[in-house]
């Protein structure tokens, strides 16, 4: 245990591995906010492909650091159905069958929208110092950004209308909670995190039904017509 | 022992096998049914053995039992097997009525034992993050069952259901995470053992204190979000009136009750080191959920959508019994739990009845049940008046004992909790009792038939087990409720 405790006290230094970490979480906020200031509905879902491919190589970097083949696995899986599977998915099924282009469904100006998620950003940085987190375990930037982008994500879902704009929010959002969950908790039991992964696959088939289903239900699947149910 | 705890979630699994048999509408509702009675029998059986030997742990806590476990696996036991007699005369009558087809009464039989069964096993884990994945997972099942008629409108309740849960449950696996990461201090546990629930328990006081505040919070938000707590109640009266009547019943008897369930663990586990801080904020979201489902009854519109928002309220009254604490807070609690899933089962299977005779889902459509079909008009009636907590039905004894906790800490609150008792008293039965009584309607001439005995059956049963527990308590329910206060204390 101590010596698992010491490989992760490695990441928190200036470390390769802890640069490595670093510089992925930065690149996946990059890529929330590329979403958050597209029209769309493709480049919503590139940016989800790179976000899940850069979270593939921060999970590897992790495994590599503290020498978790279970990481590594974890780095595979997310690589082939978040970085490939999902986005092919979402592509054929929904974006080409259902000839979606441009979101419309917006309900704040896409600036706006940009402004919020950089205040969003500050607060998540304030609201999880460093000095917020025991023995400063982690690489210190990485849980601030992760909550970031689970805060971006969850702004994507509030703003955007269509739901295909939510549902990759969504994925956005569950991207942010992967990162933390790799360096907060890197020795978290492999069979929660596979399970985890799992429910993951179940939702987004699920949703995928449901939105395909709604969309030959209502000529356009898209919020400003789910009126049905007000109160 | 082993064999048989598993057995709980495993037999309503079994049914999702049924319709590879090749069995009809009538088979399949009938091995819901039957895989819903072992369940429950098997329930109890459990429940005896870790009353007599005390809780049970097994492949490094992925299966661990105490008497809170058992007492929630056998409410939620108890409704699926009244949803699955439910599910019976609901798939006959739709089937005979082509509005469903076969492939959509097969996925309501596969997905309604998927339901049941990840609901139970997620009560027999004693890893958090395995409770996490399953319930998780419980959600995506029922919000098939949700979109089934696949109609716009419940397409559209479903999508609004997996969305915000997705999201509120994302929050609760924050939380978990977070709850691991406030175990960071006990280093002589394995990873594993850092997640799971008796462990933690025991080190309670160990746990790092600004970590699991933030845990405990999310865990709140997040599963509340599955409880229906305000203000993440808003999926709950869109899905509870689009999907089917059975399937609603489990959603609001059973599903709730689930996240309650994880709720009550995190509460267990943040209560020494946070103290009086949880309570509040039971409290606050308690009080937030009976204001807001008390509101939304007054307005007159679906009825099932009334029974959904009686649902929010009676969430939050558990939330608060829960914040006032003590023994006897938490004996009410749990009391209200189970009166509140049998009487919520009743009254979503009398809705059901209700729906496919008039074939509608307004309140004011619908009158003189009571002259129409007696037997369903009188079950809507009697149903209505225990649900609201008149005396003598379960909940009137669950609500004075939670009202008496209340006392024991603040009059004021527990006045408050009065007064919003007294609102929800009159929006509801302003409801239900114009339903019931006054002018029949013209109805259908087909649909004015008799109740099928598979339709009466878990009504006059549910009814009079309520019935049953407002004038007694049974020695063996007080034992099983005092042993589960025992083991989150």
């Amino acid at each position: 245990m101590t010596r698992l405790v010491a490989q992760i006290e490695s990441l928190s230094a200036a470390s390769s591995s802890g640069v490595l970490l670093d510089l992925s979480a930065v690149v996946m906020l990059l890529c929330a906010f590329a979403c958050l200031g597209s029209k769309l509905f493709d480049r919503y879902v590139t940016y989800y492909a790179i976000q899940s491919i850069v979270l593939a190589f921060a999970a590897a970097v992790v495994g590599h650091a503290l020498g978790q083949p279970d990481l590594w696995v974890l780095a595979v899986a997310t690589l082939l159905i978040k970085g490939i599977a999902i986005p092919l998915a979402t592509r054929r099924f929904l974006l080409d069958r259902l000839e979606l282009h441009r979101d419309v469904a917006i309900s704040t100006g896409l600036s706006t929208s940009l402004i919020l998620g950089a205040a969003l950003t500050t607060f998540a940085f304030l609201a999880i110092r460093p000095a917020t987190l025991p023995h400063a375990l982690v690489a210190s930037a990485v849980v601030p950004i992760s909550t970031a982008i689970i805060l971006l994500g969850g702004l994507c879902m509030v703003v955007r209308r269509h739901t295909i704009a939510q549902l990759i929010g969504w994925l956005i959002l569950e991207n942010g909670v992967f990162l933390g969950a790799i360096t907060l908790t890197a020795t978290f039991p492999f069979i929660v995190e596979a399970g985890v992964f799992l429910d993951l696959v179940a939702a987004v088939l699920i949703m995928i039904t449901f939105v395909s289903g709604l969309a030959n239900r209502l000529a356009t699947a898209s919020a400003p017509e789910l009126r049905g149910l007000r109160d | 022992m082993t064999a048989l705890v598993a057995l709980v979630p495993v037999l309503p699994l079994l049914a999702a096998f049924a319709p590879l048999a090749g069995l009809r509408a009538r088979g399949l509702g009938l091995a819901i049914a039957a895989t819903g009675v072992g369940a429950l029998a098997c329930a109890i059986a459990v429940a005896v053995d870790v009353g007599r030997h005390g809780a049970y742990e097994a492949f490094a806590g992925f299966l661990y039992v105490d008497a809170l476990s058992t007492f929630f696996t056998i409410t939620i036991a108890l409704v699926v097997t009244l949803a699955g007699v439910g599910s019976i005369a609901y798939l006959r009558t739709e089937e005979r009525r082509h509005e469903l087809d076969l492939l959509q009464v097969r996925l309501y039989t596969i997905f309604f034992a998927l339901f049941a069964g990840l609901m139970l096993a997620s009560l027999e884990t004693g890893n958090l993050g395995l409770l996490w994945v399953l319930i998780e997972a419980s959600t995506l099942a029922s919000a098939v069952l949700v979109g089934l008629e696949a109609k716009a409108r419940s397409l559209e309740a479903a999508w609004k259901y997996i969305i915000i849960s997705s999201f509120g449950v994302t929050m609760a696996l924050v939380a978990t995470l977070f709850l691991y990461y406030a175990a960071t201090p006990l280093v002589l546990l394995s990873p594993n053992q850092r997640l799971t629930w008796p462990a933690l328990f025991a080190h309670a006081h160990l746990l790092e204190h600004d970590s699991l505040r933030l845990a405990f919070l999310l865990a709140v938000i997040g599963y509340g979000t599955k409880v229906g707590l305000a203000p993440m109640h808003t999926w709950l009266p869109d899905a509870h009136s689009e999907a089917p009547s059975p399937a609603s019943a489990m959603l609001s008897a059973a599903l709730l009750n689930t996240g309650m369930y994880a709720i009550i663990r995190f509460q267990a586990i943040a209560l020494p080191e946070l103290g009086r801080y949880t309570n509040r904020v039971l409290l606050v979201f308690g009080f937030a959920s009976i204001l807001i489902g008390a509101l939304f009854m007054v307005r007159r519109g679906n009825f099932k959508r009334l029974f959904a928002y009686s649902s929010v309220e009676h969430m939050g009254i558990i939330s608060v019994a829960l914040g006032f604490g003590g023994v006897l807070g938490v004996y009410g609690a749990l009391l209200h739990t189970l009166n509140h899933a049998i009487g919520k089962c009743v009254l979503f299977l009398t809705s059901g009845e209700l729906v496919q005779r008039w074939r509608t889902r307004e309140t004011r459509e619908v009158s003189g049940a009571l002259t129409a079909a007696p037997l369903v008009g009188g079950v809507l009636l009697l149903g209505s008046l225990a649900i609201v907590g008149s005396p003598p039905f379960g909940l009137f004894l669950s609500e004075f004992t939670i009202i008496r906790a209340g006392f024991r800490g603040s009059s004021l609150l527990a006045f408050l909790l009065l007064a919003l008792l007294v609102i929800a008293f009159i929006a509801f039965m302003r409801g239900t009792a114009g339903m019931a009584t006054g002018e029949q309607h013209p109805v259908d001439d087909e649909t004015t038939a008799s109740v099928s005995a598979a339709s009466a059956i878990p009504l006059v049963a549910g009814l009079a087990a309520l019935l049953l527990l407002g004038l007694w308590i049974p020695s063996g329910l007080n034992d099983l409720i005092l042993h589960s206060i025992g083991a989150i204390r």
